[in-house]
């Protein structure tokens, strides 16, 4: 398992610091002019202006804006970036502190650094360098984030084996003449970086730095050559690797998209052929395409699986150097957002082009809460779907869907396990508390300060269920809601107004009255089958069944005082008897439901069968399930498995055979005709 | 979880075993026993765990795929022959395609490894594999850790005492912690001869297929439950951390949310919950004393399961359960259907950590309404307190198609002031602040110039404002493009739009 960890673990792209040349230099044009052909077009008699061209400075703080904007849509947290710009001393633009990671805070720093200064020949003595920058950014990789500050109290309390790995990564946008510079900028950083070190061992404040990825993008306009070359990664020493690359100005963001996805383990999807409406000709639509950048794990599914499935739909970015996936858009029908798919991982997406017109259809299309799927086309023919891209609060993610084959394959219904064949649960009274105990999320900036609600809600669930039985047969009071509303929902409350408390007082006091009136008890959803029962047993099993439900919810002294009422109103005789009557009567009310919950379980047996056939097939334990449970010694003699459901369940569907023909002596057809005659067309009717 | 049998048929496999005197049997021989006794304790017990055959020497053959017909898996054991020599790595790699290609990356599979003791000579063995560890790259990677989650069992038909064994010992062990999830090293008890790898393979079924009990808890109201398959831990590994979790025995509720704001979460895995009755107390609320399951004979499909009336309101109701499923990790039970008729209870079970699902905010902080005063109750999905670039309208250049259109746009404002003077403005500053951030003040310099051409190229039937505003806000451009960014142009006040 320490093999897994420390791959991953304190990565270098939690710190990133991004060293900008601000020398004179920078301040010279990349010679690569805008066009602007859409004027001449507009005005035939257009005056052409001088050509605008970007500066390399300008080149390059676009660039690695770019490169944070990708950074912090995809990780809001935990991946930090800071800007240091460098001419005679070190220009600092913002901190380590969340706060001052978003691109407002960079821009503006940005804005006050203002265009490089401009070069003047008397201002030679002046130590233009990019070094100082680069000294600064090893102070500033010194310091302790707030992760690393909370991670190493948490070390220091613990055993104190783990060690914070401080790693982290410069990339520094400079201009050298030649490879030798470029060679010595490598060595004065790296000999600050042991300096760094040195002093850091002697300070409380200070990290050493475990080790330092420098990258250095060396730039010029397009009509120059290089006299710098390409420096593939290379250890300068145990605590540096460095890597050089000559990029000419305007392709810097291009080069810095390649580096990202290695920085961050990225890949590229390319959303293809999303129908969307031209701007000239609204009544036709083209095919576009959009390129996002995720993790690089939403792919993992779909390229470790199929060699040439995966193989078909890669293909390297033209003009870049990276790889995109290519996923086609898939026209969503129906909302997908009703159900929970099977999603095995999901990460934010950042459009490539965020300004381009397909991103912006495509964003705003997810932003306006539709979904999209995305299919992969199969070798084998047809087509799957993979991906799932969808907004949500603001933020759009692209989740893994299971494309594999499910080790749930055939799983029984169920219906068919334990329980299962009841059929008088009391569903919409459980729907009802579902719904008095739908979670909302608190406030953020009330929800920091209180503690986990998580003990609260689970405490009042209890509270909610101190008395619930499962079944509407093993129930009279929750099927006389017209008699004892609202009751039950006020008695489960954690407080009770005196209001409140007089009307469940009410309720009581409105019982005692009819009982005293002599009035039989309707059932709400039971209907004319309390005819069988005398009232006076009804009234007997309402208030002992009332007086359980008050007894477990006597939350407050309020609670108690409901509960008090009930006691001196209604007289209880003798508590034994009485529980043996209860018993008796529930048994028999028990009786007459369950009679009826079989008919339900199975209109064809209701229909067909008389009152005094063999006992519906599931309620006799079949030969299987027994051995089952009396199979000892094997090693899961415990436990029934997917299997024994399945079996027990067919065997279950075939009869068993007619009782009369299983026993030696004839049995004798419809014993009890005269006695039962009136019950068969009362089930009939409740059918 | 599905398992992989991965059988060595290299030529020492067939090697003799002197059982007694005069009687020999193969290696080959033991391992196809111990295989049969396995995949019979399996279709005693565990019928429904999938079980695939592949049989390797320096190649790899998949000899049976993944299937729940164990007989066919005998069949086929019966039709190995003999290749030539052991290549673990090989093999290894094999099945990591192999179940890729079967159940993806999520789905939790076992391994066992039935070899002979040896790991092999030579370039394809597997202390050769481990020496060359280091040097692999992308192209060339070592099978282990398994690209998805597995166990690791080797089994060995060897002597416990063969030298070649306790020289492979380690390096099997190694492969074993390298796949991590706890597997096994099995050697068997005393000798080699039938009944000890009998014995050894019928311990290993014990150990491997054990299913996963607990209780699921709303309140008051439980029952006993499976979970099928069995969950396995979950290593977490963030970028300071790393920490193994291991499911609660107690699945508790914790309160209810609509299906559609839940959304679709990433989830860890997925397991059907299922009812059981073994404790006979099931179902049974707090003090109640009318006690209906008295009647032991009843069949269990008719006790009546706490399970089944959370699945049938969650169904109507078209909600979700949260419930912790351990410390600070959470999961969300639901009614889910296979195919139309079989519907189910399932869990979902979430990464670890109340802040796994961003747009539910921090499970530890969600409550009901009447908890809390309604000022402080918000609302699903939860937003973030910043907008993400796509939202924002922000300026990006790197693309010249991308300082085009913006300019453009402000253009066509232009020409329809002065009914677009507050676009026009707005657009206008939008890219001054961005030109000024940028350093790209050549720019300012540039769209200054534009607007006076447009002014010369005006149509007689323009708005007089039209000239006013633009030469207004082309004298702006070039006289601001050195001052701050918090600098606003406005409009000119003509006669026209002062009103």
């Amino acid at each position: 398992m320490a093999f897994i960890n420390n791959s991953k673990m304190f990565p270098a792209n939690h710190k990133t610091i991004f060293v900008l040349d601000h020398t004179p230099y920078f301040g010279i044009s990349c010679e690569s002019p805008i066009e602007f052909e859409f004027l001449k077009s507009r005005a035939p008699g257009f005056i052409p202006f001088n050509p605008i061209s970007k500066s390399l400075w300008t080149c390059s703080v676009e660039s690695a804006i770019e490169y944070c904007r990708i950074v912090w849509d995809l990780f809001p947290q935990g991946k930090l970036i800071r800007f240091f710009a460098s001419d005679t001393v070190a220009h600092i633009m913002n901190t380590w502190s969340p706060s001052q990671q978003n691109l407002n805070h960079v821009m503006n720093g940005m804005s006050l650094m203002g265009v490089p200064p401009p070069i003047r020949q008397t201002q030679q003595s002046k130590d233009y360098s990019v070094v100082h920058g680069l000294r600064a950014a090893i102070e500033a990789l010194g310091e302790c984030t707030d992760l690393q500050f909370e991670k190493r109290k948490a070390m220091s309390l613990g055993d104190g084996n783990a060690k914070l790995i401080n790693k982290c990564r410069i990339i520094c946008i400079t201009s050298a003449r030649d490879n030798e510079s470029m060679k010595r900028l490598q060595e004065i950083f790296n000999n600050c970086l042991h300096a760094h070190n040195k002093t850091a061992i002697q300070s409380d404040r200070c990290l050493q730095i475990d080790h330092c990825h420098l990258v250095i993008i060396h730039t010029f306009p397009i009509n120059i050559e290089s006299q710098v070359t390409q420096q593939p990664p290379r250890n300068i020493s145990s605590l540096l690797t460095t890597e050089v690359y000559p990029i000419k100005a305007p392709l810097i963001s291009n080069k810095l998209s390649s580096l990202i996805l290695q920085h961050y383990d990225l890949a590229s999807t390319t959303v293809t052929g999303i129908p969307m409406k031209e701007e000239q000709n609204a009544s036709s639509s083209a095919n576009y395409d959009v390129e996002i950048f995720h993790s690089k794990e939403a792919h993992t599914a779909i390229l470790k699986g199929n060699t040439s499935d995966s193989l078909a739909i890669r293909t390297i970015k033209e003009g870049l150097e990276y790889e995109t996936v290519t996923l086609k858009w898939c026209t969503p029908r129906g909302c997908t957002s009703s159900e929970l798919q099977n999603c095995t991982s999901m990460y934010r997406i950042t459009p490539v082009e965020v300004n381009s017109r397909p991103s912006l259809c495509l964003i705003n299309f997810l932003l306006n809460g539709r979904s999209v799927m995305l299919e992969m086309p199969r070798k084998a023919g047809g087509k799957i779907t993979s991906h799932l891209l969808a907004s949500h609060g603001g933020e759009i993610f692209i989740h893994t869907l299971c494309t594999a084959r499910s080790v749930l394959e055939d799983p029984p219904s169920i219906s068919e396990g334990c329980g299962g064949r009841v059929t008088d649960y009391r569903i919409t009274d459980f729907g009802l508390l579902i719904q008095q105990n739908r979670l909302l999320p608190i406030k953020a900036n009330y929800a920091n300060s209180l503690p986990s609600s998580v003990p609260k809600v689970k405490a009042r669930l209890s509270r909610h269920t101190k008395y619930w039985p499962l079944t509407i047969s093993s129930t009279l009071i929750f099927n006389l809601k017209n008699y004892i509303d609202p009751l039950p929902s006020i008695i489960t409350k954690e407080k009770i107004t005196d209001e409140e408390m007089v009307q469940c007082k009410q309720v009581i006091y409105n019982l005692i009255a009819l009982e005293s009136k002599h009035e039989p008890l309707h059932l709400a959803n039971i209907g004319q089958r309390s005819k069988g029962q005398k009232r006076e047993e009804q009234y007997k099993i309402m208030w002992n069944e009332l007086e359980t439900l008050l007894k477990n919810n006597c939350h407050s002294e309020t609670h108690k005082m409901v509960y008090n009422c009930l006691i001196e109103c209604h007289k209880f005789s003798a508590d034994d008897s009485d529980k043996v009557e209860l018993d008796q009567a529930l048994r028999e009310l028990d009786q007459m439901t369950k009679s009826d919950s079989d008919v339900r379980a199975s209109v064809i047996r209701a229909t067909t069968d008389s009152p005094m056939s063999p006992p519906p097939l599931t309620s006799i334990a079949s030969p299987m399930a027994r051995t089952n449970q009396n199979r000892s010694g094997g090693i899961y003699s415990s436990s029934r498995s997917l299997y024994d459901i399945f079996m027990s369940q067919d065997k279950s569907k075939s009869r068993i055979d007619f009782a009369g023909r299983t026993n030696d002596n004839v049995a004798k057809l419809y014993p009890n005709l005269k006695i039962e005659n009136d019950r068969g067309p009362k089930e009939m009717e409740a059918e | 979880m599905p398992t992989v049998l991965l059988l060595d048929v290299s030529l020492s496999m067939i090697r003799p075993v002197q059982i007694s005197e005069n009687v020999e049997i193969s290696r080959k021989y033991l391992a196809i026993q111990g295989i049969n006794t396995f995949l019979d304790c399996l279709s005693v017990h565990s019928r429904l765990e999938f079980i695939a055959l592949v049989a390797f020497s320096s190649l790899h053959e998949e000899r049976c795929p993944f299937t729940r017909d164990y007989n066919a898996l005998k069949l086929e054991l019966q039709k190995l022959e003999d290749y030539d020599k052991t290549s673990i790595e090989s093999a290894l790699q094999g099945v990591n395609q192999m179940v890729l290609g079967e159940w993806g990356n999520n789905s939790a599979c076992q391994i066992v490894l039935i070899t002979d003791g040896n790991s092999g000579v030579g370039p394809m063995s597997l202390s050769e594999s481990f020496s060359t560890l280091n040097h692999r790259n992308a192209s060339n990677p070592f099978p282990l850790p398994f690209s998805f989650p597995a166990k690791l069992h080797v089994v060995c038909i060897a002597p416990p005492d063969d030298p070649n064994l306790m020289k492979s010992k380690p390096l099997y062990q190694r492969l074993v912690d390298m796949a991590g999830y706890n597997g096994s090293l099995s050697v068997p008890d005393g000798g080699l001869n039938e009944v000890s790898v009998v014995t050894m393979f019928q311990k290993l079924a014990e150990e491997m297929y054990t299913s996963f009990r607990g209780t699921l808890k709303c309140g008051n109201l439980e029952s006993r439950i499976i979970l099928s398959p069995a969950p396995i831990p979950y290593i977490k590994v963030t970028d300071f951390d790393s920490q193994t979790y291991v499911l609660s025995e107690l699945i508790e509720v914790c309160g209810y949310i609509p299906i559609s704001d839940v959304g679709s979460p990433m989830a860890i895995s997925r397991h059907l919950i299922l009812p059981t009755s073994n404790l006979g107390k099931e179902n049974v609320p707090l003090n109640m004393e009318i006690d209906l399951t008295e009647d032991d004979a009843t069949e269990e499909g008719k006790i009546p399961s706490f399970c089944v009336l959370l699945h049938g309101a969650l169904k109507v109701e078209n909600m979700s359960a949260l419930v912790t499923v351990g410390d600070n990790w959470f999961g969300f039970i639901y009614s889910w259907a296979d195919s139309k008729k079989k519907s189910n209870l399932m869990l979902t079970v979430l990464t670890p950590g109340s802040d796994v699902v961003p747009w539910l905010g921090d499970l530890n902080h969600l409550d009901s309404t009447d908890n809390l005063p309604p000022d402080q109750i918000g609302s699903f999905p939860v937003r973030p307190s910043e907008k993400r670039s796509y939202s924002q309208n922000g300026v990006v250049w790197i693309r010249q198609s991308g300082l085009q259109s913006d300019i453009q746009k402000i253009l066509r404002h232009a020409r329809k002031l002065p009914e677009k003077t507050q676009q026009f403005y707005k657009e206008l500053n939008r890219l001054r602040k961005a030109a000024i951030s940028l350093g790209f003040l050549d720019l300012l310099n540039g769209l200054a110039y534009i607007f006076e051409q447009e002014c010369t190229q005006l149509p007689g039937s323009a708005h007089p404002d039209c000239a006013l505003q633009l030469t207004h806000a082309a004298d702006v451009l070039r006289k601001t493009q050195n001052k701050d960014i918090k600098f606003v142009i406005l409009p000119l006040h003509t006669n026209y739009n002062s009103s």
